[in-house]
């Protein structure tokens, strides 16, 4: 089967290999993003991250309204697959 | 002992008419029900999305849409859903 | 004589017209390239173009657009979503 895209990725997988050693922005279960040099990833999503900056939004039971968030840092980072919604890979325009 | 008929063969029977579809959560589907898959991922069309939020029931319409299995609860077979 | 095609056999009956089965894996063929909506069980939506994807439902979208509540919230480039997290995938232009 011939890639349906211009960007001829063949697996969802390529998306993050491609994105080794560079600056990617990952979305966590429990209201957390990380932005970080992806280093190494496997089969199940787990990754390992540096220069890591974690988000973790305070958001309201009630609305569902995201009412703060609190930032911090991290050198080095693994993060358990199971936790990982979203990965984007910079843009590769 | 009595003639038996799997419950994936039930299902089976099914295609080409319309299913509703009760999720583990508080949603529900109902749709034409096109095929399936051992893991009872479901491909429907014409498709109608039940969602119970504290707002009250949403509707969704879909197009074909590919419904996961894994979070599956209960398959009504000629039911066109909650709103009959 | 090699311009006719060639006649199943006796054995095999004919296979029946590709994309016709409404199996899963056809849906999936046929909406590689198409504008989707991808739910998770959250509640979010991811809509854009669908890249591919595997048999985790592992889904790689381009152009891909975050919707809470019916409100744009982000912007990807490329976006791997892990499939655990997926409810369904809705074509989102006809097929």
């Amino acid at each position: 089967m011939e890639p349906a895209v211009a960007s001829g990725i063949q697996e969802p997988f390529d998306l993050i290999r491609l994105s080794l050693s560079e600056r990617v922005f990952v979305k966590l279960r429990g209201d957390r993003e990380l932005s970080g040099i992806l280093h190494a990833y496997d089969g199940h999503m787990n990754l390992i991250l540096s220069d890591v900056e974690e988000t973790v939004m305070i958001v309201d039971t009630e609305s569902n309204q995201t009412i703060n968030y609190a930032k911090r840092k991290w050198e080095m980072l693994f993060v358990r697959g199971d936790g990982v919604i979203l990965v984007s890979p910079p843009s590769r325009s | 002992m009595a003639s038996q008929i799997l419950p994936l063969e039930l299902i089976d029977r099914c295609i080409g008419s319309k299913i509703w579809v009760v999720m583990k959560n508080d949603r529900e589907f109902s749709g034409t029900l096109l095929g399936f898959d051992d893991f009872v991922n479901m491909v429907l069309e014409d498709v109608i999305e039940y969602e119970t939020t504290p707002e009250g029931k949403k509707e969704t319409k879909l197009a074909q849409t590919l419904l996961n299995g894994n979070n599956i609860c209960m398959l009504i077979p000629g039911s066109t859903g909650p709103g009959e | 004589m090699d311009d006719f095609p060639p006649q199943p056999t006796e054995q095999s009956p004919p296979p029946p017209p590709p994309n016709q089965t409404g199996s899963p894996t056809d849906f999936l063929k046929n909406v590689v390239g198409k504008k989707v909506i991808v739910r998770l069980l959250s509640g979010v939506d991811y809509r854009g173009i669908l890249s591919c994807l595997d048999g985790y439902m592992n889904i790689a979208l381009e152009q891909t657009e975050e919707h809470v509540n019916g409100v744009v919230t982000n912007k990807y480039g490329d976006a791997f979503i892990r499939g655990n997290n997926v409810l369904y995938i809705s074509a989102a232009e006809p097929l």
